[in-house]
């Protein structure tokens, strides 16, 4: 009964003509329906057209998940770059932070299509008003470095949060230093 | 938001009673270098039943003299049955029995109420002389009890005082959680918050223009931290700053329309100030560095800010019409959140000590600089109306509070206000 109905199912579409752009599937046969879907359909004799056009669509796929892979892998290799801290009242880059900086400056060029967005922050000491203006100058001290690299300022956005989302919410060295920051998302 | 005159206190009845007024005299120049806090008698006030209402009014109003911090509020155990039978008359009043327990002015109401409607006729007495300082009639919708004692307190202190008291003003905060915040609007004594932003995103730095009519903050609702002018009367937005970078710090100049603001971006900040009512935007400084708190004096020729253009920051004078800029800050290494008081005689500002900031004042010339709080992170300082008070908010390690103090650092209030941290008070009229 299964392979009458295939059959018939087929027949109707060869009948219907070469132009048919899509796979007519009798939606009773769920396990065919799959079967086409994963690719993995075997279509014998007058199957022909419909299986090239399976393939066909299967490239497709597999070229959007060949970009996906490296974008993600992009993505992953983004990940890669943390936090840089400064120092208390401070927006100068710090001399460890600038071989990260200068990685960064890579993945950009490497990654054209990208944009990012430097996030600047600050301890909780200091006045609300003045954090947030030196959170800004902190993300346009690290957008400055990457633009004397070569990377175009359109690509680099900036946003300053002032003390208003500190990753450690401490009252000690310890959290104020690791709040003091600049931290990078991927637009 | 309504103005306060249109909330339903009539005031017309405010009319001085045709008795002879001890006129201007002013009792306590609070501008001295010190004063004497003057001791006031309140017994309760008189009305046809005793009820709830009444003895809340009377706490009400010792609280608020109390809270301005230039009266002694004697204890209600001090003023006996005798004293609180006495009629409110001045000829039914034994001023030396008030003189004999030290209450150097007595204040005596009667309350009617009648459908819906409270009448308090106050008056306030010298008990030195028995002369009437004061004498008022209110009237207000029941439900309006608290605003009506709030304008009678201010009145005592405009007598007494020659300035008005802050009672009947109202104050904008920012408030919420991380990445949650909010801007919102109370009564001084906490009463009647209510939430002027529901942004789902932070709100900080709100201020409200002089007239009432204009709220202003720096929200990330849109991902960023844009400027938005909110009228508050019609319930709409009249003006979006977007542009990339940030933009805060606002101060109206004046009783103007007209906010100044500090836009950082790239290696420059810009302050500008701009006209809400004509929407016009005007730069009047840009440098490199940090250049932000923009303050003006009340006519507007000079205007205070924060720069780091000697590496820390520090507090600056210029004088617009001159472009002369002035150093005033020269002790510690942060100097921050400059304000002008409405007289122009003061400049509170925020200074960094040993682990703490601290509120201080100085002159305009950045003399006679003093430390008015103690401990922990104190932060933007806002002179009331008045100029005698500064509000702030404080935070000792726990939760961020707002706070009120006299202008020499007495009298020092926290409001309770929210369960949550609370910054960035302003004074709105």
């Amino acid at each position: 009964m299964k392979y009458i109905s295939i059959l018939f199912g087929i027949l109707m579409l060869i009948s219907m003509g070469c132009a048919q752009k899509t796979v007519q599937i009798p939606p009773s046969d769920q396990q065919h329906l799959q079967s086409i879907q994963q690719g993995k359909y075997d279509f014998q004799g007058d199957g022909k057209i419909k299986e090239g056009e399976i393939i066909e669509e299967e490239l497709a796929r597999r070229e959007r998940e060949r970009l996906k892979d490296a974008s993600s892998y992009a993505r992953n290799d983004f990940m890669q770059f943390k936090d840089i801290l400064f120092d208390f009242d401070s927006y100068s880059i710090k001399n460890e932070y600038v071989g990260q900086l200068d990685a960064m400056v890579n993945w950009l060029k490497q990654n054209k299509s990208m944009t990012i967005t430097v996030e600047g922050h600050c301890d909780e000491k200091g006045t609300v008003e003045y954090n947030l203006a030196l959170g800004q100058k902190r993300a346009e001290a690290v957008k400055a470095h990457f633009t004397r690299s070569g990377i175009d300022a359109s690509r680099i956005n900036t946003i300053s949060y002032g003390k208003e989302l500190p990753i450690d919410p401490g009252h000690n060295e310890e959290a104020w230093a690791k709040n003091r920051r600049a931290s990078f998302k991927l637009n | 938001m309504k103005k306060l005159s249109l909330i339903g206190i009539i005031l017309g009845m405010c009319t001085f009673f045709a008795v002879s007024i001890a006129n201007a005299k002013v009792y306590l120049d609070v501008f001295g270098k010190s004063y004497k806090k003057i001791t006031i008698g309140i017994p309760p006030f008189k009305a046809e039943k005793p009820d709830k209402l009444k003895t809340d009014m009377t706490d009400l109003l010792h609280k608020d003299l109390d809270f301005s911090g230039f009266f002694i509020v004697a204890p209600s155990t001090l003023i006996d049955k005798e004293l609180t039978d006495e009629g409110i008359e001045k000829q039914e009043i034994k001023f030396s029995n008030w003189r004999s327990i030290g209450i150097e002015l007595v204040c005596k109401s009667r309350l009617i109420e009648k459908d819906g409607e409270l009448t308090l006729e106050s008056f306030l007495y010298d008990s030195f002389d028995g002369s009437l300082m004061l004498a008022k009639r209110y009237r207000a919708r029941t439900g309006e009890w608290r605003r009506l004692i709030h304008r009678l307190a201010d009145d005592i202190l405009l007598t007494v005082t020659g300035e008005k008291g802050i009672n009947s003003n109202r104050i904008v905060f920012a408030s919420g959680s991380r990445s949650r915040k909010d801007i919102y609007i109370s009564d001084i004594d906490g009463q009647n918050i209510k939430r002027l932003t529901n942004h789902r995103s932070i709100c900080v730095s709100p201020s409200v223009s002089p007239n009432g009519k204009y709220l202003t903050y720096t929200s990330y609702r849109e991902g960023k931290p844009n400027l938005y002018v909110f009228d508050l009367e019609n319930n709409r937005e009249i003006f979006v700053d977007r542009e990339e970078g940030m933009k805060v710090g606002t101060n109206w100049i004046g009783n103007s329309s007209t906010l100044a603001y500090s836009y950082i971006s790239g290696r420059y900040s810009t302050i500008y100030t701009l006209d809400v009512e004509r929407k016009d935007k005007k730069s009047i400084m840009r440098s490199e560095g940090i250049y932000t708190s923009p303050s003006f004096s009340p006519d507007g020729s000079k205007m205070v800010f924060v720069s780091d253009m000697y590496g820390t920051p520090q507090v600056f004078i210029k004088d617009i019409s001159s472009g002369q800029t002035k150093r005033l800050t020269y002790s510690g290494n942060y100097n921050s959140s400059p304000v002008f008081s409405p007289k122009g005689d003061l400049i509170a500002f925020v200074a960094k000590f040993e682990g703490s900031f601290e509120i201080c004042t100085m002159n305009i010339d950045g003399s006679n600089q003093r430390v008015l709080t103690s401990g922990g992170i104190n932060d933007s300082p806002h002179f009331s109306p008045c100029g005698r008070y500064i509000i702030y908010s404080s935070n000792k390690g726990g939760k961020s509070t707002i706070n009120i103090m006299l202008f020499n650092g007495e009298n020092k209030k926290t409001l309770n206000l929210t369960d949550a941290e609370e910054t960035q008070p302003r004074f709105a009229p």
